[in-house]
């Protein structure tokens, strides 16, 4: 599903963030990404996001190479991948169904498939009866899946998570990470990068750890590893 | 649509649309973000309205010297048409000779009406319009030529048409020399010219500054959508999509504006014509100040809404391109 053949990433004013890095997350899998702060995670998830460009080397995803993508069909490729960021990034003056609607407004569905798909992904994420509520009065657990519910709206074959239990106390990360799995069970690839170890480690997925742009680690959670 | 992934693998390609459908659906689209962008100034009530009001000031003052220009513009024909014809006769003749002068002159197709001034009326008008009637007892005899003022038919009031008639006239034999006074008239379409070149000036001026203004403010609109710019961009929005609203918004800020300055300029009319009406009743009784027509406010309100687009689209295109999405 997502494929890096040897990729760079060198920033303006010469900061390497990602130095040939080369992985490939088959389709339907579930993995993390980790690392420290400043290891490559974020660079990592704006080259497949195609905020970002590599520098050298090539991404791929479904075995289209990103770099053949000229900027006008990037907001289309964008559209098959659902994004769910730390901060969940809510339009708080909108109501949690026309957050949860924005991708299918952009598609030009029509009121009445917006309207079923949106109380659709809002009922896998729990959140149905919040339809009408704004983000605000939500918690952050609730406003974190509002997110997601978003991001699955328009059944993206892909999910990137950055972060996306950072603000969540266990128990709630634990909920959230539920949820992806639900998505995964039918088939959705799953990347999510997080430096929640003790997440990692109850979780037994596959983890790519990255260290000062290099990928150090790919296979089970290390603490996993290193028990073994 | 989708870029990466073949319909079957897309979910959010399945239960496609068709296209026809996707046409119907771009149009209520577009119909949504008209209103949306309605909704959009209405949130933002003192902004929107100053932006208003300075683009309703700004388009009132080239569409008030353009009504201006219009009126005189007006009075200039009305008056071209009722030039008259001054002659003046030969010293020395005889009562015969000017009545059949009189006679023969009347009887030209090109002319309306002859009136004589005979030199005995001559020096009375003179005397009591110029103020000299003491001095003018000292003359020995009266200086003052006879004359004819020849009124042309309707058909020879323009213009060249009375020059012609004039050297024409000015071939019989009574006829010393004749005047037609169009130099004031020439005058009068000089200044009409140079307010017309000056209302052109002040328009461009003005409508420059309108496109600047709406610019700046759809541009403080853009900054204070960052966010929802940036989220829209990663859930994948075209840059069309994104920049629509706000271009419609510069556009029902130029319709607005081009109503408010309708408004002005009737208002501005209103007044003029009360101050005006002691003047044309000195002057031309049936003088009447023309106001916008249908068709001046149907391009008013087009020019104001192609402002305002330009403005928008302007602004829309150098900064919404700037905001780059980021992950946090």
């Amino acid at each position: 599903m997502i494929r890096f053949e040897q990729v760079s990433k060198t920033y303006p004013g010469g900061h390497r963030a990602l130095e040939k890095v080369s992985f490939h997350l088959q389709k339907g899998e579930m993995a993390f990404l980790t690392g420290h702060s400043g290891a490559g995670k974020s660079t990592l998830l704006k080259l497949i996001s195609m905020i970002e460009r590599p520098s050298i080397g090539n991404v791929f995803i479904n075995d289209k190479s990103l770099n053949l993508i000229t900027p006008q069909q990037v907001p289309y490729a964008r559209r098959d991948i659902g994004m769910i960021f730390q901060n969940h990034r809510l339009l708080q003056e909108h109501t949690v169904f026309d957050n949860v609607a924005l991708p299918l407004v952009i598609e030009g569905y029509s009121q009445g498939e917006i309207a079923k798909r949106v109380h659709a992904a809002l009922d896998k994420v729990g959140l149905l009866d919040k339809a009408k509520c704004y983000p605000k009065i939500l918690s952050g657990g609730e406003q974190q899946r509002v997110g997601i519910a978003r991001a699955v709206v328009n059944k993206p074959p892909l999910l990137l998570a950055d972060e996306p239990t950072g603000n969540l106390d266990p128990e709630l990360s634990k909920d959230i990470i539920k949820v992806f799995e639900q998505f995964n069970d039918v088939g959705v690839s799953v990347l999510i990068a997080t430096h929640d170890l003790g997440l990692i480690a109850r979780m037994k997925y596959r983890t790519l750890t990255l260290k000062q742009g290099r990928m150090i680690n790919d296979g089970l959670s290390m603490t996993e590893e290193m028990g073994s | 649509m989708s870029v990466l992934f073949n319909s079957e693998q897309s979910g959010a390609s399945q239960s496609k649309i068709s296209g026809f459908q996707r046409f119907i659906y771009f149009w209520i689209n577009n119909f949504r973000q008209i209103i949306t962008s309605l909704g959009e100034i209405w949130r933002t009530p003192v902004a929107s309205t100053m932006t208003i009001l300075v683009m309703g000031l700004s388009l009132t003052l080239p569409a008030t010297l353009h009504i201006i220009v219009k009126n005189v513009q007006s009075i200039n024909v009305e008056w071209d048409s009722a030039s008259e014809i001054s002659l003046f006769l030969n010293e020395g003749l005889s009562e015969q000779q000017i009545s059949s002068a009189v006679r023969r002159i009347s009887a030209y197709d090109e002319v309306a009406e002859l009136q004589y001034i005979s030199k005995q009326d001559a020096i009375e008008e003179f005397k009591n319009l110029s103020g000299f009637g003491q001095a003018l007892k000292y003359l020995e005899n009266n200086p003052l030529p006879a004359s004819f003022i020849v009124t042309p038919t309707a058909d020879f009031r323009s213009p060249s048409a009375a020059k012609e008639l004039l050297a024409k006239l000015e071939k019989e034999r009574e006829v010393d020399f004749g005047k037609l006074d169009i130099d004031w008239l020439t005058r009068l379409n000089a200044i009409v010219n140079m307010l017309q070149e000056s209302v052109i000036t002040v328009a461009v001026l003005l409508l420059v500054s309108v496109v600047l203004i709406i610019g700046n403010t759809i541009r403080l609109s853009i900054i204070s959508r960052r966010e929802e710019i940036e989220v829209m961009k990663l859930v994948g929005a075209t840059e069309g999509f994104i920049q629509r609203p706000f271009v419609y918004t510069g556009i029902w800020y130029g319709l607005m504006g081009g109503f408010i300055a309708f408004i002005v300029v009737n208002l501005v009319i209103w007044w003029m014509q009360s101050a005006l009406g002691d003047i044309s009743g000195l002057y031309m009784s049936d003088f009447e100040l023309q106001g916008l027509s249908l068709a001046e406010f149907g391009w008013l309100m087009l020019i104001a809404s192609l402002l305002g687009f330009s403005g928008a689209y302007w602004s829309v295109h150098r900064h919404i391109k700037e905001i780059e999405p980021s992950l946090d």
